[in-house]
């Protein structure tokens, strides 16, 4: 049984939406960036969104950049 | 001559005669040093993802420019010591304005 259960477990290949669609990545896209980060405000992992390499390498780089011009929370949700 | 991105975060209780008065001193760094001002964006005002300073809201702008980097350091040493600027990003531009278009964004 145990052993079924694992073999029922594959990896799902969720195909990258940024190498998809060919939308460039931009800091300053912050409804976008959102979407790649949970709602504690840190960056979710590519294993759960399905960003090839690159683009998650990218997508950091704009999520600290929107970070730092107050577009996208440091943290958690500072307000509500 | 390099392309770049400049997002600045203006104090919202500043009026509206201050804001232009801002833009027109930074487009007058960046011309008097050898540089191009491609596009001038204000975004207004926005919420602040994050409190900055006590403030909730910001106005923001988006610059597009071109020159050396002695505009950065200066735009930099300014923007920093402007008690109404709350925030300054300058970047490197990944997409630059096609030259066709950058000049008659400059004229007008």
């Amino acid at each position: 049984m145990k052993k079924q259960k694992k073999k029922e477990k594959k990896p799902s290949s969720k195909p990258c939406r940024f190498c998809m669609d060919k939308i460039q990545i931009d800091y300053k896209n912050d409804t976008l960036l959102r979407r790649f980060v949970t709602d504690r405000g840190k960056i979710t992992p590519r294993r759960i969104t399905g960003t090839c390499a690159r683009h998650q390498r990218q997508l950091a780089h704009a999520i600290k950049r929107a970070r730092s011009v107050a577009l996208l929370p440091f943290v958690k949700v500072y307000y509500r | 001559m390099r392309a770049y991105e400049c997002v600045y975060i203006l104090d919202p209780a500043l009026e509206e005669i201050a804001v232009k008065e801002k833009t027109d001193r930074t487009r007058e760094i960046i011309t008097s040093r050898g540089g191009a001002v491609h596009k001038v964006d204000a975004w207004g005002k926005r919420r602040l993802a994050c409190p900055i300073s006590k403030r909730t809201e910001g106005m923001y702008t988006l610059l597009k420019f071109s020159g050396d980097n002695a505009i950065l350091a200066e735009l930099n040493r300014v923007f920093r010591f402007d008690d109404a600027v709350l925030r300054h990003l300058i970047v490197v531009d990944d997409n630059p304005l096609p030259p066709a278009t950058a000049p008659a964004a400059a004229d007008s």
